[in-house]
């Protein structure tokens, strides 16, 4: 078990479930974004996940699509970006910090040079474009201990969710719904449908379930206590920062984090 | 091709996990399509019956004559129906919809024509359709968004980003991420992830083909060399693939623009400003900064307004089975006005880039040679564009007094 799944597990000793939270580095500023991450750390999020932005982010919603569109204009640096999230990971041993990037701009940077500079800090990494198929890219990023966090969708052949099993390292990320990020949260409908989906996946590893795509309230957390380690909050934060500024994004991560 | 999908470097399958099935279902349907006889006959019948194949080779002596060097040839693409060589691949694709069972396309659009090209088809073939567009494109081809709307096809403007193709792209990939079940996606150029490359490139492949008959019926040799405009690469794969390795030289012809700086062009080759990457599905040369950003680009023709390139050609290009030259903003405009007086013909702006790629060099052969030169769109759909470039003044009086009627 890798130092990621370890660490979920024991927070899971006293908590009902965790929260992986998303800011995007460089939205709408650096300094604002590494506020942002710092209040989300302050209030006790177990998880952060830090967005590099992209030029052509495919996988996500509009709303993060014209994040990354702004945070691109203060040109973002990876190298920074990763020490400036480093530095966030050593100041707050109590939490664990990932790195979401799309492939391309990892490739510029070289795998093998992204494991030395993430190794110790930076405890996994999200690349939505990076299909399981390629896992071997990221072989680097497992020798330096990052661990890449891969996707289960619904729907997913039996086959190909052991074959992501076998891959999977500290936290799988399963996807709740069908579509892009972001669109509006999810009835209370499907919670059966839910357990089944992950019922399937838990027969094949016992790597921790992150459950994502829709999380914007305390009442979906609680929704889904019971049946993941993790809930993971996309553009939820980034909508309440929008509709009213830190003051929102803070009221937003209390709503989520009350969830204990 | 080697397995997965992958020409040399280039090429693959890098997309969302999301996708995963439904191209893995397109891949199946297609394979087992393109293996059935009678698909492939209907694909053939429609080309003929509905795009008027096989399109011309044509002769130009007067352009011959002129330029004093090579013989001249083109290839009409700009007869099919819609007026571009974007009719090939919708046909294509269009039926392989209708055999999948599915009842709706969406589709990325440039310049337009391939957008027209597929609300053409669905029209033709009952599909729902959906077209992305930048709305920075629709702003430069509205005739084209006119037509599509009153073919009933649904245009979506695409506002994020650059408001281009690039654009226009990943936004009809988000569709495709919510829709596959019952939605094909209908690439228009041979980029993106295993199958679209090769299958674009292969539907489009009837134009190289025609060309080996016509060249032989014609002048009963092959031609020495074949001009293309490369934007994301479908009408150059298309004129090239029959004829790679063997003696024909196959000349690729990029967007040039109005400079070499950074956003000024949509050159992919010959820059040190497109490198290896892996974005929009698949791996190419693409124009992107040094964090790995792709980068905004600039042509004249939105057609060729693209940051990456087809993995096909971005591989003959290095392994030396096609050359990339470009060709500026102002010689493109040089070419057209040569080609419309000269042949009568009236090619679009990203044909014209052939031209020009083409006539710069005939001039330097001599007159046993042959090359020829695909117009792979005709240019109506460019008057606004052509009449500003030329400063028509009379056209704007036009435009002014018939808004003034309303």
């Amino acid at each position: 078990m890798t130092e990621l799944a370890k660490f979920i597990k024991k927070e899971r000793q006293t908590k009902s479930i965790l929260l992986m939270t998303h800011v995007i580095y460089g939205y709408p500023s650096i300094d604002e974004s590494l506020q942002m991450m710092k209040t989300l750390l302050d209030k006790g999020a177990a998880i952060l996940e830090v967005q590099f932005p992209f030029s052509d982010p495919v996988a996500d919603g509009p709303v993060i699509t014209k994040a990354c569109h702004v945070a691109l204009q203060s040109k973002p640096k990876l190298k920074q970006c990763i020490a400036d999230i480093s530095a966030l990971a050593k100041a707050y041993p109590n939490a664990r910090v990932l790195l979401m990037s799309y492939l391309n701009p990892l490739v510029q940077y070289g795998f093998e040079e992204l494991g030395s500079d993430m190794s110790g800090n930076i405890a996994g990494i999200v690349i939505p474009d990076l299909p399981i198929d390629h896992h071997k890219m990221a072989a680097p990023l497992v020798a330096a201990k990052v661990n890449p966090i891969w996707l289960i969708i619904p729907g997913m052949e039996k086959s190909r969710i052991e074959f992501v099993s076998e891959q999977a390292q500290g936290l799988i990320y399963c996807v709740s719904r069908k579509g892009v990020t972001g669109q509006g949260s999810d009835s209370q409908s499907a919670r059966e449908e839910l357990q089944r989906y992950l019922g399937e996946i838990n027969q094949f590893t016992d790597v921790p379930l992150a459950l994502g795509f829709g999380i914007a309230s305390a009442e979906d957390v609680k929704g889904i206590v019971g049946l993941v380690d993790v809930a993971v909050v996309g553009s939820a934060f980034l909508r309440a920062f929008q509709q009213g500024g830190m003051a929102e994004f803070a009221a937003k991560a209390d709503e989520l984090l009350s969830v204990k | 091709m080697s397995d997965q999908g992958y020409f040399g470097q280039y090429g693959g399958s890098f997309i969302p996990e999301i996708l995963y099935s439904s191209q893995q279902e397109l891949l199946k349907h297609y394979r087992e399509a393109m293996a059935d006889p009678s698909f492939i006959a209907s694909v053939k019948k429609e080309m003929q019956e509905y795009s008027g194949r096989p399109t011309p080779l044509t002769f130009c002596p007067n352009l011959t004559k002129q330029i004093g060097g090579a013989q001249i040839y083109l290839k009409r693409e700009d007869l099919n129906h819609s007026g571009a060589h974007k009719m090939n691949n919708v046909i294509g694709q269009g039926l392989l919809t209708k055999r999948m069972g599915k009842k709706r396309v969406i589709a990325e659009t440039g310049a337009g024509q391939h957008g027209v090209a597929t609300a053409l088809i669905s029209a033709r073939l009952g599909l729902e359709c959906t077209i992305y567009m930048g709305a920075k494109d629709i702003a430069r081809q509205y005739p084209n968004v006119f037509w599509m709307k009153q073919l009933g096809a649904t245009v979506i403007p695409v506002t994020t980003g650059s408001q281009t193709l690039t654009d226009a792209l990943d936004e009809a990939l988000r569709d495709w991420t919510s829709s596959y079940e019952d939605t094909h996606y209908l690439i228009g150029t041979s980029c993106g992830c295993e199958p679209f490359p090769e299958m674009v490139a292969g539907f489009q492949s009837v134009i190289g083909e025609e060309v080996k008959e016509q060249a032989m019926a014609q002048f009963g040799a092959m031609p020495d060399k074949i001009y293309a405009c490369v934007g994301g690469g479908s009408n150059a794969c298309g004129i090239m693939l029959p004829f790679v390795g063997t003696d024909t030289e196959l000349i690729g012809v990029e967007a040039g623009g109005r400079g070499d700086g950074p956003g000024d062009h949509a050159k992919r080759f010959n820059t040190d400003q497109a490198k290896f990457g892996i974005s929009q599905g698949y791996a190419t040369k693409f124009l992107q900064d040094d964090q790995g950003q792709l980068a905004p680009t600039h042509s004249i023709s939105a057609g060729l307004d693209y940051v990456g390139v087809s993995p096909i050609l971005a591989d003959l290009g290095d392994r030396g089975l096609v050359r990339m030259t470009s060709a500026n903003d102002e010689e493109v405009i040089a070419a057209l006005k040569t080609l419309i007086r000269a042949e009568g013909i009236i090619p679009a702006l990203e044909s014209s880039h052939a031209v020009a790629g083409g006539l710069r060099e005939a001039a330097k052969l001599d007159s046993s040679q042959r090359i020829v030169i695909n117009i792979s769109g005709r240019g109506d759909k460019d008057i606004f564009t052509i009449a500003k470039a030329l400063d028509d003044k009379p056209f704007n009086e036009f435009l002014h007094s018939y808004l003034a009627q309303e």
